[in-house]
């Protein structure tokens, strides 16, 4: 029994940040209608980062941590505007291809710089314990859902009362209507890019400092995936709900399955989720169904 | 079109034919005359990479019938190789079958694992379709590690030497004229699909899914058609693979690998039947150059950081892919077509 809980809370702990990332995904997709494959080489070039200011530059932790925010703006700038910006009206292959090429180049540019394949994170968060029942849960895990919820609040607030916020959701609903109306829709499409940086580089800190920077992060993206299609492409809500669903199918079915099947079955139960989900529900639980006109 | 002036077609025949003039001909001819030589003037390490393309090629001709032709996206092509690799391995080492019957039995298990995870394309398109062949490739991947009694799991597994009529296949020479040989006939297959009922109707589907149903395609048939020819190919160059690396280990085939070949499509030139042989030549060439020179680069400036080699492969295509994306997106063919017609039409371009 005290298994079954253990699992359940990390299961939903892991699944928020998984949230997190998905979040990330879905804010690019809803702007500017480009999937971003390269999610997880950037989670995985942002956790480096992380290691780069705080343990080989030996940074304290709140200018660590702000250059590492400023790093992932200023990728996320240029990732829009060297690669995605040229394709702009360009069909779904390309635009999907490019974000492949960039998925390609990131990690290139992390074997570059940071040659060795595991490193760890110096310990952010406290490091007692706490028995939640019968479970031990590290802080880790706590702290990672706790900002998680805060950053989809402060998401939600900004874009449900801020200009800029209402400005993204408009365009995402009609680009040439939001044109007419004066909207910068290239500012826009920028603009999102770099949150959603933002929105993978806290996701990769929370997941490198519960279990290390490893390239791991990578899948940790490609897993955000099925959070993406299982809560429905465009919707902020699905991505939060199905975040710790994911989780909770990885960690209990992970904990159970194993002596029923084979070993490293918890790596492939959110890719078996998607497949499930393209046979039953391809469009998500939240996600609006296109109906297409010739 | 791109016919020299003069020529002029008295029946349907000719005008049909893949090869228009005496001249086209006899350039085929000694083209192919060349190639079946060339093992008589390489040495073994150029023989290795030239068979690595071969089979690449088949390969990516299997991809570009399905993305270039069908506009269904693929991203799990390595996982679909590897299957076909097993299949084949497995037919032949566990089972005892023949080559040949072993390598069409791969074709078609890998056409059949490719029709299984096609069939939500149905339904789903672009990035759903992506996401369901990552799937794929993680889940078949997954498979291989585990199945340990058949596969040999992470320990891999040993292939014996391909043996048709008599004449052995081993050695880099002799794989040369097999994979040579199946790579001819691969690529003049898929010119005449592309030519013919069959692929004009994937090329409507690829424009308009939508309007291709209304002109009375049925979507369901032909699209999971495209999956499955598509990944019969890729079976067809697995277990040429399985030949020609003579031991199979899952880490042969990654996800990497999968976007390498829809890489090698774009840069070549997605449609066409000449696109992926120049763009799997030009990205394996690359390969071979960057692995040669990273380390002649690395010796003359150390103090370059010890992940120079490891990183600079990535880099480079992921920086090759993006640049072709954006500036040359009609890939190396078109450029190939523009330099026939300028030629042909020099000194007096109009």
């Amino acid at each position: 029994m005290s298994e079954l809980l253990q699992y359940i809370i990390t299961g939903i702990t892991v699944g928020m940040v998984y949230s997190l990332i998905a979040l990330s995904f879905v804010l690019i997709w809803k702007s500017s209608g480009v999937a971003n494959l390269a999610l997880g080489q950037m989670v995985l070039v942002f956790s480096w980062f992380t290691y780069g200011m705080l343990v080989q530059a030996g940074l304290p932790l709140w200018l660590g941590l702000g250059l590492v925010v400023l790093f992932s703006l200023g990728m996320g700038w240029l990732i829009e505007r060297a690669a995605l910006r040229p394709l702009i009206a360009q069909p779904i292959l390309s635009l999907i291809a490019v974000t492949l090429g960039m998925a390609f180049f990131i990690e290139g540019l992390v074997s570059f710089i940071w040659p060795r394949s595991v490193a760890a994170l110096p310990r952010i968060f406290p490091e007692d314990v706490i028995h939640i029942g019968t479970a031990v849960v590290s802080q880790e895990y706590l702290w990672a859902a706790g900002i998680s919820l805060l950053l989809f609040a402060v998401l939600s607030f900004y874009f449900k009362y801020s200009r800029m916020g209402i400005a993204m959701r408009a365009t995402a609903d009609d680009q040439l209507a939001v044109q007419a109306c004066g909207v910068p829709v290239t500012r826009i499409f920028s603009r999102s890019w770099m949150f959603a940086a933002v929105l993978a580089a806290v996701g990769g800190v929370l997941m490198a400092s519960i279990g290390g920077i490893t390239h791991g992060l990578v899948e940790t993206g490609l897993k955000s995936f099925s959070v993406v299609i299982l809560g429905g492409l465009n919707s902020f809500l699905g991505a939060i709900l199905a975040g710790p669903i994911i989780g909770l199918a990885e960690n209990v079915g992970g904990g159970y399955l194993t002596p029923l099947t084979w070993p490293g079955v918890k790596e492939v139960i959110p890719f078996i989720i998607i497949v499930i989900v393209m046979f039953v529900k391809p469009y998500g639980l939240f996600g609006e169904e296109r109906i297409e006109r010739i | 079109m791109d016919l020299p002036a003069g020529i002029r077609n008295f029946t349907y025949a000719q005008d049909m034919a893949i090869f228009r003039t005496r001249w086209q001909w006899m350039m085929l001819v000694v083209f192919i005359l060349a190639l079946f030589c060339a093992p008589l003037l390489l040495n073994n390490y150029w023989l290795g990479i030239a068979n690595l393309i071969g089979i690449s090629i088949i390969a990516a001709t299997g991809l570009n019938i399905l993305i270039g032709y069908c506009g269904q996206l693929s991203l799990g092509h390595a996982g679909f190789i590897a299957v076909g690799a097993y299949a084949y391995a497995i037919m032949v080492s566990r089972f005892e079958w023949p080559f040949l019957a072993a390598m069409i039995f791969a074709g078609v298990v890998a056409g059949l694992t490719g029709l299984l995870f096609g069939i939500p394309s149905v339904r789903v398109k672009g990035f759903y379709l992506a996401i369901s062949t990552i799937a794929a490739h993680f889940i078949i991947i997954w498979v291989i590690n585990q199945w340990s009694s058949l596969t040999g799991g992470y320990n891999g597994m040993g292939v014996p030497v391909a043996n048709l009529f008599g004449v052995s296949f081993a050695g880099q020479k002799n794989q040369f004229y097999l994979i040579f040989a199946i790579t001819v006939l691969v690529i003049f297959a898929a010119k005449n699909i592309a030519r013919t009922r069959l692929g004009r109707a994937f090329v409507a589907v690829r424009d308009n899914d939508l309007a291709a149903e209304v002109m009375g395609i049925n979507l369901f048939r032909y699209k999971l058609l495209a999956f499955f020819i598509g990944c019969f190919l890729a079976g067809i160059a697995g277990s040429l693979m399985a030949n020609w690396i003579g031991y199979l280990n899952a880490e042969n085939f990654t996800l990497n690998e999968s976007i390498l070949y829809i890489g090698m499509i774009i840069i070549g030139g997605l449609g066409t039947t000449l696109g992926p042989i120049l763009g799997v030549v030009f990205i394996r060439l690359l390969q071979e150059g960057v692995n040669s020179i990273s380390p002649l680069v690395e010796g003359w400036i150390p103090a370059l950081p010890s992940g120079f080699t490891a990183g600079l492969g990535p880099m480079v295509f992921g920086l090759v892919i993006v640049l072709f994306l954006i500036l040359e997106p009609r890939g190396l063919a078109h450029r190939w077509n523009l330099f026939k017609a300028s030629y042909r039409l020099w000194p007096f371009s109009y």
